[in-house]
C-alpha cells in the first residue's frame, strides 16, 4: 500500500504500516510483531532495557539528537514516590509532519515504546502531550489506549508482570513553546505554557515536582523495534553517531513532498533529487532549511555533499533538528521567508525573557521593512547584532531558534537583503 | 461526537483533495480510511475510558454558546479527567477545551464557572486561557476556516490561499461573515507541511488546498449548514 508516495531506497520500519487501515488496530499491530519489544523489555528488566536502548545508540528525535539510553539513566534508581514518563507529542515545529503520521497511523507503536520507557525509568504515568490542533489524530490514539487497557498491555500488572503504568492522552490548547520539554511540564500542570530553567533538571525534579523524563514521539516509536530485533539490527542502518532509520519530512519546493524513512546519513542531494523527484520544472535550488525553522539555513553550496545525520550536517553549519527538510528554489524570496518564520517566533515567544519578547518583535519589524522596501543597509547590521544578543541569554531555546535563520540568511544570502533595500541598489554595494 | 457536518456523504464528488494527506492518484483510501473514522467510533460524551478523557473535540460547528456546562455525562467526564492528574489544577486545559467544544468560545462567565469547578482563582484560570491560541475569547461562525500561512505552505501558496477564503467570504481576517457561517483566520504550522497548504475547519483538517479548491470547500460546507 503506497502511502502516500514510497520510495525504494526507503527503510520502512516505523512507517511499515503506514497507509494501511488495519494497522492502526491492536490486532494489525501485533500483526506486525507489534508488543513482542514489550514483553521482551519485561524479561530484560529496566537496566537491561537502558542498555539495550544504550546499545542501539538512538538519539532523541524531537531535534536535539540527546541519547535516549543515557537519558533515562539519569532517573532514580530508588522511587520515593511517582515517576513520570512525557511523550511530546505537541508537533509544532514548522516543516515538521512526522509525529503525527505515527500517531495516525500506528498509534500502538506508539504506546509500546512509551509503555517500554516507562518500565526502563520505573515511571508510573505517561502522559501523551497532544498537540490540541490533532482532534482527529488525538482519537484515534485515545481509542488505541483504550484498546491497550483492554487487553491488558496498559494499567495493572501489564502482561502479569505486576508492574503497573497508566496512560493518560492528554490535549493542548495552541502553544508552540509547549513543545519545549519544561514548558511541555509546566502546560501539563494546568499552568501557562512557560519554561523552566535547569537545574533542577526533569530527571531531578519534573512534572508535579517528581522525577520525569520527556521523550519526543519519533524516539519512543524507535524503541518497540530495538527491543525485538536487538541493538546490532538497529545499527546497520545510519552512521557511528547517528544509528538508525530517521523520518524525514521533506516539503516546499520539490515534485513530491513528504516522509520518507531513510537511514541516516542518506545525502541530502539524493533526497531532493532522487527520492523527492527533484525541483518543479527543473528550477535550481537557492536554500534548504535542514531541520525546520528553528536551524541556521544553508545555501545550495553548503547542501553539496551534505549526508543527513547529526553529526553531517552540523559539519555543514546547521543542524539536523527534526529532520525536516524545507527546500526552495531559486524563485524564493529569502528575506519575506526569513521574516514569516521571525513573525512565528514573535507569535509564540512566552514572553518571560527580555531578549526573546523584545527581540523576535524588532526582528520582524525590521525584516518586514526591508521586506517592504524601506530598508537601510545599517539594518542589516542591526539585525546581526540583535541576533547574538537574543543567542545563550534566555532560559529557554526559543530565542536562539528566531535567531538562526536571521544570522544565518544575511550570511548566505546578503545579496538578497540589499536588492531590496533602495540605498544599497543605488550605491552598487554587493 | 465526529463532526458530521463536514463529512463526505456518499455520492459526492471527492475534492482534489477533501482533507487528508497524500490524495495523489496513487493513494487509493477512502477519506473515512485515512481519517481512522471506522477505528475511531464515537466518543462519548462522559469520554469513555479514562485514559482517553482528556482528549476532546475542539470545536464542534453545533456548538451552543449558552450550552449548560458539565452537565450529566460532562460532568463524569470531570470526574475522569481529575482521576488522571495529582492536582485539581492540571485539569484546567482538559476542563477549558470541553467547555470550548460545547461553547465554542471562553468567555469570562465560562472562565469563572471553570475556575469555581476546580477550585482554581478567576485571575489564574483567565491568565490561562489568554496564554492558548486555541480558546476563542468570542464566538466564531460556525465554521471555522485557519489556513496556515507558515514557511512551508507560504512557500507554496498558503498566502493565496487565505486570500481566496477572504475574498469568496467577503469577509476580514478573523471576522465572521455576515450569514454568521464562517470565521477565517491565519494560523500557524498545523505540522501537515508536506500537503501544503494546510487548512483547518472546525477540527478537521484540509491538505493540498489550493486557490481553485476554495468556492468547492465552501460551497460543500454551505451544503451542510443547510
Amino acid at each position: 500500500m503506497a502511502y502516500p508516495y514510497t520510495h525504494e531506497r526507503e527503510v520502512r520500519i516505523l512507517s511499515r504500516g503506514w497507509g494501511d487501515p488495519a494497522s492502526r488496530s491492536l490486532a494489525g499491530w501485533r500483526a506486525l510483531g507489534g508488543y513482542e519489544g514489550l514483553e521482551r523489555a519485561l524479561q530484560l528488566g529496566p537496566e537491561g532495557v537502558i542498555g539495550a536502548v544504550s546499545d542501539a545508540g538512538l538519539r532523541g528525535r524531537g531535534g536535539a539528537g540527546f541519547p535516549t539510553g543515557l537519558k533515562w539513566s539519569f532517573m532514580p534508581k530508588e522511587k520515593t514516590g511517582p515517576h513520570y514518563l512525557c511523550c511530546n507529542a505537541d508537533e509544532s515545529e514548522p516543516g515538521t509532519f512526522k509525529d503525527r503520521e505515527i500517531l495516525r497511523w500506528s498509534p500502538h507503536q506508539l504506546i509500546e515504546g512509551c509503555l517500554i520507557a516507562a518500565y526502563a525509568i520505573r515511571a508510573d504515568h505517561i502522559y501523551v502531550y497532544c498537540r490540541g490542533e490533532f482532534f482527529e489524530t488525538n482519537l484515534i490514539l485515545a481509542r488505541a489506549v483504550e484498546e491497550a487497557y483492554g487487553a491488558g498491555l496498559a494499567g495493572t500488572d501489564i502482561l502479569g508482570s505486576g508492574t503497573t503504568i497508566e496512560i493518560t492522552v492528554h490535549q493542548g490548547a495552541g502553544a508552540y513553546i509547549c513543545g519545549e520539554e519544561t514548558a511541555l511540564m509546566t502546560s501539563l500542570e494546568g499552568d501557562r505554557g512557560l519554561p523552566r530553567t535547569k537545574p533542577p533538571f526533569p530527571a531531578a525534579s519534573g512534572v508535579f515536582g517528581r522525577p520525569t523524563t520527556i521523550n519526543n514521539v519519533e524516539t519512543l516509536a524507535a524503541v518497540p523495534h530495538i527491543l525485538r530485533n536487538g541493538a546490532g539490527w538497529y545499527r546497520q542502518w545510519g552512521t557511528e553517531k547517528s544509528p538508525g532509520t530517521k523520518l524525514f519530512c521533506v516539503s516546499g519546493h520539490v515534485n513530491r513532498p513528504g516522509n520518507f524513512e531513510l537511514p541516516m546519513g542518506f545525502p541530502m542531494e539524493e533526497l531532493i533529487e532522487d527520492v523527492c523527484g527533484g525541483i518543479p520544472e527543473g528550477r535550481r535550488l537557492k536554500a534548504v532549511i535542514p531541520g525546520g525553522a528553528s536551524v541556521p539555513v544553508m545555501d545550495a553550496g553548503d547542501c553539496e555533499g551534505c549526508t543527513l545525520c547529526y553529526e553531517g550536517v552540523q559539519e555543514k553549519g546547521s543542524m539536523l533538528g527534526c529532520a525536516s527538510v524545507i527546500v526552495m528554489d531559486e524563485t524564493t524570496n529569502i528575506v519575506k521567508q526569513v521574516r514569516r518564520m521571525v513573525d512565528f517566533f514573535a507569535h509564540e515567544s512566552c514572553g518571560q525573557c527580555t531578549p526573546c519578547r523584545e527581540g523576535t518583535t524588532w526582528m520582524a519589524r525590521t525584516l518586514r521593512r526591508i521586506e517592504e522596501g524601506r530598508g537601510r543597509v545599517e539594518d542589516l547590521d542591526t539585525l546581526v547584532e540583535l541576533s547574538e544578543q537574543m543567542t545563550g541569554t534566555t532560559i529557554c531555546v526559543l530565542s536562539d531558534s528566531a535567531a538562526a535563520p536571521v544570522i544565518s540568511s544575511i550570511e548566505k544570502f546578503r545579496e538578497d537583503y540589499l536588492a531590496l533595500i533602495p540605498a544599497a541598489v543605488v550605491a552598487g554595494v554587493s | 461526537m465526529s463532526d458530521a457536518s463536514l463529512e463526505a456523504r456518499p455520492g459526492d464528488a471527492p475534492f482534489r483533495n477533501p482533507g487528508w494527506a497524500g490524495n495523489t492518484g496513487e493513494f487509493e483510501l477512502t477519506e473515512a480510511d485515512v481519517r481512522g473514522d471506522e477505528y475511531v467510533g464515537t466518543l462519548l460524551p462522559d469520554g469513555g475510558h479514562p485514559g482517553a478523557a482528556p482528549a476532546l473535540p475542539y470545536i464542534l460547528a453545533d456548538k451552543n454558546p449558552d450550552a449548560p456546562l458539565f452537565e450529566g455525562p460532562y460532568r463524569e467526564r470531570i470526574e475522569k479527567i481529575l482521576s488522571r492528574y495529582p492536582t485539581a489544577q492540571a485539569a484546567l486545559i482538559p476542563v477549558l477545551n470541553m467547555a470550548h467544544e460545547l461553547r465554542g468560545h471562553i468567555s469570562d462567565e465560562t472562565m469563572a464557572t471553570v475556575a469555581d469547578t476546580l477550585g482554581l482563582a478567576h485571575a489564574y484560570v483567565r491568565g490561562v486561557t489568554s496564554f492558548y491560541t486555541m480558546y476563542n475569547r468570542r464566538p466564531v461562525g460556525r465554521f471555522l476556516i485557519q489556513v496556515c500561512t507558515n514557511i512551508s505552505c507560504n512557500l507554496c501558496g498558503g498566502e493565496e490561499v487565505l486570500a481566496a477564503f477572504l475574498a469568496e467570504t467577503g469577509t476580514e481576517l478573523g471576522e465572521t461573515s455576515p450569514d454568521d457561517l464562517f470565521t477565517i483566520t491565519e494560523v500557524e504550522c498545523l505540522a501537515a507541511c508536506g500537503f501544503p497548504a494546510a487548512v483547518q475547519i472546525n477540527s478537521r483538517y484540509f491538505e493540498n488546498v489550493t486557490v481553485g479548491d476554495v468556492p468547492r470547500i465552501l460551497e460543500h460546507l454551505r451544503g451542510r449548514a443547510g
